[in-house]
């Protein structure tokens, strides 16, 4: 089984999950600029609730939000924000082939509430709005968007977006919705066209939740790429130098006793991942926050990838 | 108005609410934890209200997940944390579809009533995804909580967002749906022309988009969801003027980031905007206390062996990314005090053993919180 980190830059869409605080949108940003840099069209996603809600993601890129169309943010790499709203529009327009019915459904103060807060209704905005990226075509009949990363947001809000389809088909099998669904369905649950990927830090909790993600993944039936193990700490010491400070250490808790420790955490957590899953794990190290943080993380990528 | 300066240790010994905010991953669960845990020791009845807890919180408060209504936490790990009667240090652990479920339950005429939604497909797949209905639920049981008198105290740990204020603007989104008038849009009318012309025009659009047949189950699905839910009479107005009161107070709880400040200047602008009393900053895994620690130089060695001394000079580069870690964190915790103003304060929590949820280290924290 010859999974590589590679593989993630062959497919079309791609789903950046994984805890709060251990740097999915700078992993994001940092993939965006290694498959810029392979020659892939990439286009970058976060998904918001309203259009001027602040993006961390859009940040790495120098501004506060990702536009709400698809914009050119630096060569070669597009980003845009999902909102439940566009895609709902979207959906309406395509759906409601009559210019009038969808101006009106648009209008309707009741439709517009009821799709604001109906059940479900949020996340299959955000999934139309994915489709009709996912669908775009250029010109020259190549994919607009040849690649979609999208930033994730937590856990319970991942897992809605990708159970969405399954849950949906079961109430309604047949109609615009379920045609949408399934054809959404064909790029996140075909291996070779969806994958997630799991953003994690080598400490307990980021550990532990990585683990009932990967599971919850499984369960909506949207295939995992593999774990992309962020800020794994450097062990400068040899284990005789280990052995001849330990004492010390633990005698007096000094400065520098927790970049001590930290390596030796690191590796039990990341010790603990690989038993629980068969999935590929790559490790990358910790870097310096900062203005090259991407590119460096960037770096860092692309040498294992 | 008093004019002493604002500490946590009083506002967990005389406020009815607090409301813990906060992004994802900052330890805001654990904070409220420690809140309680600090409240219910200086001797109120307490109950700590979170959504979606982790499991090691649950496991140390010895509380089961997602039950129905709130727990006390056992006796013995009661005594053990030195809570004494008649203090008490209750938790709930919500899960918004069984909170939504008991609100059926309760607010149904019959329990045949409740059993026809409570059986219904589309509330079975779905109800927990009504936007806005983790908030909404939340802020029905702190209501109805805070209105029984059970407690001196209720801190809430509010449902993770990328935005620490989503749990008070989601509410309205689900409000708007269930205010009564709101839905009869979707039903055949007769009253006008007018009227009946408008319903016309939204009975295609559904049909179009669900299929006439699922479009009908729906809208009377969402019928009946909310007329049970309007009888809930949460009013989001008026939680929002019970939550302005002088009993309640709002703590943004953070971690040293690079969007730190950012965060908290939003937070505080967007809280003055609503009129809600923030009373301060919890800065998390602060290492600001690391700038007292000793320097590991030759002298801290036990017997300086040559591993040890070749070892030496990559512990100092170690503790000189920690000092230079620690100072930050000091002058971010300085900024903050500074923003925090009279109104409000800012203390930093120690960083803790990395995944530290045991009994002991809350009890660190509280102590920490209360004395401050």
């Amino acid at each position: 089984m010859a999974s590589s980190l590679q593989e993630l830059f062959t497919r079309r869409v791609v789903l950046i999950t994984g805890k709060g605080g251990v740097g999915r949108s700078s992993m994001t940003a940092a993939l965006a600029t290694v498959a810029q840099r392979k020659g892939v069209r990439v286009t970058i996603c976060d998904i918001g609730d309203d259009p001027a809600d602040y993006s961390p993601l859009a940040r790495h890129f120098g501004r506060d939000r990702l536009p709400s169309t698809p914009e050119e943010l630096v060569p070669g790499i597009k980003g845009v924000v999902l909102l439940a709203r566009s895609g709902q529009e979207l959906f309406l327009k395509s759906v409601l082939r009559s210019g009038t019915l969808a101006r009106a459904a648009l209008s309707s103060d009741a439709l517009r509430r009821l799709l604001s807060a109906g059940p479900s209704f949020k996340e299959m905005g955000v999934f139309f709005q994915l489709l009709t990226l996912l669908r775009a075509k250029r010109p020259d009949g190549g994919d607009e968007h040849q690649l979609v990363l999208i930033d994730m947001p937590a856990t319970g809000h991942t897992l809605s977006l990708t159970g969405l389809p399954e849950l949906l088909l079961k109430l309604v099998p047949r109609g615009p919705i379920a045609a949408a669904l399934k054809e959404g369905q064909s790029y996140l649950n075909d291996p070779k066209l969806g994958a997630a990927w799991v953003v994690a830090i080598p400490e307990t909790l980021p550990v532990s939740e990585c683990l009932e993600l990967l599971a919850g993944l499984q369960k909506t039936g949207m295939p995992a790429g593999g774990v992309l193990m962020n800020r794994v700490p450097l062990d400068p010491f040899s284990a005789a130098e280990r052995a001849a400070l330990q004492p010390s250490i633990e005698r007096l808790n000094p400065l520098g006793a927790e970049g001590f420790r930290r390596p030796v955490l690191a590796q039990r957590e990341i010790h603990r991942l690989r038993a629980g899953t068969k999935l590929p794990i790559f490790e990358l190290p910790e870097l310096t926050p900062g203005a090259t943080l991407i590119s460096s993380l960037a770096d860092a990528i692309g040498k294992i990838s | 108005m008093s004019h002493e300066p604002v500490r946590i240790g009083e506002l967990i010994r005389n406020r009815k609410v607090i409301v813990c905010c906060g992004a994802g991953g900052v330890g805001k669960t654990t904070t409220a934890a420690a809140l309680s845990l600090a409240a219910a020791r200086a001797g109120r009845r307490v109950l700590v209200l979170t959504i979606d807890p982790s499991r090691r919180l649950a496991e140390t408060l010895g509380v089961a997940r997602n039950p129905p209504t709130p727990v006390a936490v056992p006796a013995d790990r009661q005594t053990a944390a030195g809570i004494h009667a008649p203090a008490s240090l209750d938790a709930w652990m919500l899960d918004p579809k069984l909170v939504a479920d008991e609100s059926v339950r309760r607010l149904t005429k019959s329990p045949e009533d409740a059993e026809r939604v409570l059986g219904n497909r589309i509330y079975q797949q779905v109800s927990s995804m009504v936007a806005g209905m983790h908030e909404y639920t939340a802020m029905e049981a702190l209501h109805r909580l805070v209105n029984e008198g059970r407690y001196d105290l209720v801190v809430l740990d509010t449902p993770p967002s990328r935005h620490a204020l989503d749990f008070l603007e989601a509410p309205r989104r689900l409000s708007g749906l269930v205010d009564s008038t709101a839905l009869q849009a979707f039903l055949p009318r007769r009253d006008s022309l007018v009227a009946r012309a408008a319903s016309k025009v939204i009975e295609k659009i559904l049909g179009a988009v669900f299929g006439d047949e699922f479009a009908e189950e729906l809208v009377s699905f969402m019928m009946t969801f909310s007329g049970i839910f309007s009888a809930l009479n949460v009013d989001v107005n008026a939680m929002r003027t019970f939550l302005s009161g002088p009993d309640v107070a709002f703590l943004l709880v953070t971690s040293p980031a690079p969007e730190t400040l950012a965060e908290a200047h939003f937070f505080q602008d967007k809280t003055r905007e609503l009129g809600l009393p923030f009373r301060g900053f919890v800065l998390n895994r602060s290492r600001a206390r690391n700038t007292s620690k000793r320097w590991p130089d030759e002298a801290a060695l036990d017997e300086p062996s040559p591993e040890a001394r070749a070892a030496l000079p990559k512990l100092q580069a170690m503790a000189n990314v920690e000092l230079a870690a620690a100072k930050r964190d000091l002058s971010l915790l300085t900024e903050l005090e500074q923003r925090a103003g009279s109104n409000a304060t800012a203390i930093a929590v120690p960083e803790l053993p990395e995944g530290a949820d045991d009994m002991l280290t809350l009890l660190t924290i509280a102590d920490a919180l209360a004395a401050s």
